[in-house]
């Protein structure tokens, strides 16, 4: 513990620790391997990721072999993993040791990233990119993402930028005389034409809670505009006034036309991306990194080229931007501002410039670096996507993206029952505003 | 019992088996049959679970995702195996879990028999409120102590190594180890023991030569509750180790999770499979033992 | 004689290593981590006095109150329920198996092997309605009643969790209480049937005051793992729906490391601990009064 508060006990612990450690060696009659992870940043690049991404780091060690070779040779790349239930409690503790990787896994809600920040944790990236001149590194949409993230400063890298809609099945919209939903009303009665076909209308996982609240903020951002939630935020709208409840009423009743199918509280994220993948289900609200699932032509039953994507539905008279899309970069990756040296500073000039194509190339990844070279041969709509990440130059953001973790966890875990109605509108949007206002 | 035909041997030997058997029989194996319903009952609902794991080891994400939870697998390929096998990394895993196991285990079992002994067969002052002691630690709940732990392992500079594992799973395993042995101890007369010393060996060596063995079997008990303590930890695992090489099998079972919530079942059941019936193999192994060991006295309060 | 019992070095030897791992790697950071109960904040922006507000906050926090009751109807339930499962097993296995008993004790034991994240796994599936019927609701369509969606509500959730864990520990309790059983002198028993005492009036009169020591130990060992259930429910509902299964352990574990108050949780994590001191402080007196009847 490094605070102020615990350091006299720290003192006073650490030797009989040691001992116990020696006893322990003494009484097993074996050496442990001892050292530890180190604390120096210059040695090495450790970089701490979840475990569940491959495609980052199978790219950064890409990179580590071809172009950022000789980065690479001054700091070898050196990646250790987490399982992303854990990331948030291993990062506390490496904070509290003052042990933070050189690169890592900025935390799983923006407020965890926000106190890291606070602490001196993390590098302000809009500084590092212009001390090397390399002020446009990453695209206009992904910078305006991340620094409506995280209060208007460049906290994190893009490595993902993913941009959601709905995922539609032309063929079914073809089938039955469905046009693409422009606005929310086009939306709900393309829904009730598909359910009349004997065909679910949305395919949601409610297991994970967020693809259901995502429709709700879908929502508000088109009917009350782009800063609906930094205004709840800052506390000069509630959740609980009318027009936001009125929001929460919209998908509560989309959920009790039966628009989900049943049991929607227990469709794990597999089972909805099959749903919509083997025809069962008409729309989907998904990010684009679903595409991975759609270019997998086992999993993939209906056919890429069966797939369209379409911004959120306006609703009538809202505020909202024309073609809203949310965004998000993912896990986010942040550098340790307290371990960035020179031979650090060459890694993320290296990345920055590379990252872009290199991983739209070999991984069909979509990033928010920009891209230094032309990529060919990349699936259609990985390119249809691309193209639509590197014309947005305006986004929104998601329900919970400026909540405290409290009230990030209670809007999920709860939003199934809206949609399946065990709790009502009105209470869903108290009991999260409740865990706002405890912040 | 109820076919003496088939156990000539038995009958012959005499005495085991009572005599006008034959008749009562019939009537005996009607009264039975309720009994054995339920406990073919029972067996079902304890197996077809092992089944079904067995089972879904082999089956594709489409069949776990497209067909009927009780279907049976197309074809028995091993892909899902050797998937495991590679992206969980079992190999590692598994050497890792044995590596944090194994010493734990030995020394829960020593520093808690002889704990035992000393606060159950031993007669001194205060030994009531050390064992008091030792049973608070039962209630004190694991995720209290993390913090104070990292901290301290991280001072002492052994964070990437299985060393927090082993010296954190032995402190959390002696309370029960040694409330448990106090108990099966206070079952063994002092007498024998003080007999023993008037030969002039020393209490210690009373303790190795006679009080150890007398509680042998009680001995594999324990060992086998802390194994399946041990083994299917995930909290102390997850905190204490920070890279895959250090991951133990239960950590690995969560590499089958994508970052958005996806699962890759077929993999996860395979590796699943490999870890149960590992366990099965070394659970039949101990068995024999281990239920003498629980039937020779468990925990008599 | 009590010279040679009381030998001090022999304690020293014997329960000396215990002592000081159970000590340095369990008391001290316990301590360490009450100590925590009078700050707030977390690791990563540093900790502030807040003296007992707390405490406070312990008692006026619904999230806590429902976490508590949820904590203490589940410890209830699943103790009596693994206990009582256990007993009828085990005078399965003495009175009406006998000496086959010994495979099916070993099969019904085995549940109690597997992986958490795998049980878990398999009562998911079988209480299945999405995206399509698992086990149960099959079997309820079947006889003509409609599919209920199991997870989706917290009474239902809650014995979904129930069934789970007394499926995987009654063959443990079982064998545990088996021992207890097959401990009974046969003389008593046959000194008792001759007296004309049978099937149920025997287990009532005879056999359960009889194992009355080994049902309480075992009560114990029982309430002191429910209290603190944290695995499987992760598993299975991770608290849900909403946080109508949310335990004591997993509010505090949430509360200190995913919502950043660690003060806070070191002050949950005190609660459950008086909460098990308490229930087991109670049982053990009772269990060594019954000891020291017989």
């Amino acid at each position: 513990m490094v605070s102020v508060v615990s350091r006299p006990k720290a003192r006073v612990f650490a030797p009989v620790v040691v001992s116990a450690g020696a006893l322990a060696l003494l009484l097993t009659g074996c050496g442990a391997g001892g050292g530890g992870n180190s604390a120096q940043g210059s040695k090495e690049f450790s970089y701490l990721t979840n475990v569940e991404n491959t495609t980052i780091r199978g790219e950064l060690e890409t990179l580590s072999k071809e172009q950022c070779k000789a980065e690479n040779d001054a700091a070898p790349l050196k990646v250790e993993t987490v399982p992303q239930t854990g990331l948030d409690q291993k990062l506390q503790l490496l904070a509290g040791q003052n042990a933070l990787p050189v690169q890592f896994a900025a935390g799983n809600a923006p407020a965890l990233t926000q106190d890291l920040e606070k602490s001196g944790n993390i590098l302000d990236f809009e500084k590092a990119f212009a001390d090397m001149g390399m002020t446009d590194a990453v695209l206009p949409g992904a910078v305006s993402t991340i620094k409506a993230l995280y209060g208007g400063k460049l906290n994190v890298l893009p490595y993902q930028y993913n941009v959601e809609g709905v995922w539609y099945n032309k063929k079914l919209f073809a089938d039955n005389n469905i046009t693409a939903p422009k606005t929310w009303d086009e939306f709900a009665e393309a829904s009730e034409k598909l359910k009349a076909a004997g065909v679910t209308p949305l395919s949601a996982s409610g297991e994970q809670g967020w693809p259901l609240t995502r429709l709700l903020s879908g929502y508000l951002f088109s009917d009350l505009g782009p800063d609906a939630m930094k205004k709840v935020a800052d506390g000069e709208a509630k959740l609980t006034d009318p027009e936001y409840v009125k929001a929460a009423e919209a998908i509560a009743d989309l959920g009790a036309k039966g628009y989900f199918g049943q049991g929607v509280g227990s469709i794990d994220y597999d089972t909805a991306a099959n749903q919509f993948m083997s025809g069962k289900a008409g729309m989907f609200y998904m990010g684009s990194w679903i595409l991975s699932n759609f270019n997998d032509k086992e999993a993939n039953k209906i056919g890429e080229e069966n797939i369209g994507f379409l911004p959120f539905p306006k609703v009538s008279g809202g505020e909202g931007i024309d073609n809203q899309y949310a965004a998000n970069v993912g896990l986010p990756m942040t550098f340790n501002a307290k371990k960035y040296d020179d031979k650090a500073s060459a890694w993320l000039k290296c990345i920055a410039t590379n990252y872009g194509s290199s991983a739209l190339k070999n991984a069909n990844s979509i990033s928010g670096f920009k891209q230094n070279a032309p990529v060919e041969n990349v699936p259609p709509l990985v390119k249809s996507t691309q193209e639509t990440v590197n014309n947005t130059t305006e986004s929104v953001l998601w329900f919970e993206a400026l909540f405290s973790t409290k009230a990030t966890t209670t809007s999920q875990t709860n939003a199934a029952g809206l949609v399946s109605g065990s709790i009502t509108p009105q209470k869903f949007m108290e009991l999260v505003q409740n865990d706002l206002n405890a912040k | 019992m109820t076919a003496p035909a088939t156990s000539p041997t038995r009958t012959s030997t005499g005495p085991a088996v009572p005599g006008p058997r034959r008749r009562t029989s019939r009537l005996k194996a009607l009264k039975r049959l309720p009994i054995n319903l339920l406990v073919a009952l029972l067996l079902i609902v304890e197996i077809y679970p092992l089944v079904w794991l067995f089972l879904g080891s082999f089956k594709t994400q489409d069949e776990f995702l497209n067909s009927p939870v009780w279907a049976l697998p197309q074809n028995f390929n091993f892909g899902n195996y050797a998937e495991a096998w590679t992206t969980g990394n079992l190999a590692t895993y598994v050497a890792n879990s044995l590596i944090a196991t194994i010493p734990s285990l030995f020394l829960i079992v020593l520093f808690g028999v002889a704990a035992g002994f000393a606060l159950e067969v031993l007669v001194w002052k205060g030994r009531n409120t050390v064992l008091l002691t030792f049973l608070a630690g039962i209630m004190v709940p694991g995720q209290m102590i993390l913090l104070p732990l990292f901290s301290a392992y991280f001072q002492m500079g052994i964070t990437g190594t299985l060393w927090p594992l082993i010296i954190t799973y032995t402190a959390t395993g002696l309370p029960l180890t040694v409330f448990m042995m106090a108990t099966y101890f206070r079952a063994v007369p002092r007498e024998v023991f003080e007999a023993a010393t008037l030969d002039g060996a020393s209490m210690v060596r009373a303790f190795f030569s006679i009080g150890f063995p007398m509680v042998r079997n009680a001995v594999f008990t324990v060992a086998l509750v802390q194994f399946f303590f041990i083994w299917n930890d995930l909290l102390i695992a997850l905190t204490f180790t920070n890279n895959a090489d250090l991951n133990t099998i239960q950590v690995g079972l969560l590499n089958f999770t994508g970052e958005f919530g996806a699962v890759q079942y077929g993999p996860l059941f395979a590796a699943i499979c490999i870890n149960v019936f590992g366990t099965l193999v070394l659970y039949l192994f101990l068995n024999q033992r281990v239920m003498k060991g629980l039937a020779g006295g468990a925990v008599k309060g | 004689m009590n010279n040679v019992l009381g030998d001090k070095k022999a304690v020293a030897i014997l329960l000396g290593p215990a002592l000081l791992v159970y000590t340095l790697a369990m008391l001290i950071p316990v301590f360490w981590s009450l100590g925590y109960t009078f700050l707030s904040g977390n690791a990563i922006t540093g900790f502030t006095f807040a003296g007992l507000s707390n405490f406070a906050k312990l008692f006026s926090d619904p999230a806590v109150g429902e976490a508590l009751w949820f904590t203490i109807r589940y410890a209830i339930i699943i103790t009596a329920g693994q206990v009582f499962l256990g007993y009828l097993l085990s005078l399965l296995y003495v009175f009406a198996l006998r000496r086959g008993s010994s495979l099916i004790r070993t099969l019904v034991f085995f549940p109690v092997v597997l992986p958490t994240v795998a049980v878990a796994l398999l009562f998911q599936k079988m209480f299945e309605i999405a995206p399509q019927n698992g086990l149960v609701n099959s079997a309820l369509n079947a006889f003509g009643m409609g599919s209920i969606d199991w997870f989706g509500d917290g009474t239902r959730a809650f014995w979904v969790i129930i069934i789970m864990d007394l499926w995987r520990s009654m063959g443990f309790y079982a064998v545990l209480l088996y021992t207890g059983l097959v401990d009974i002198p046969e003389d008593i028993l046959e000194s008792a049937r001759l007296d004309g005492a049978q099937g149920l009036r025997l287990i009532r009169h005879i056999v359960l005051p009889l194992s009355m020591p080994v049902l309480l130990s075992s009560v114990i060992f029982s309430i002191n793992g429910t209290l603190k259930v944290f695995d499987s429910i992760v598993a299975l509902t991770n608290g849900g729906p909403g946080s109508a299964t949310t335990p004591l352990t997993l509010h505090m574990f949430r509360t200190s490391f995913t919502y950043g108050d660690y003060g806070y949780g070191s002050s949950i994590a005190l609660l459950l601990t008086i909460l098990c001191l308490i229930v087991t402080l109670f049982i053990f007196r009772s269990s060594r009064r019954d000891l020291t009847k017989d």
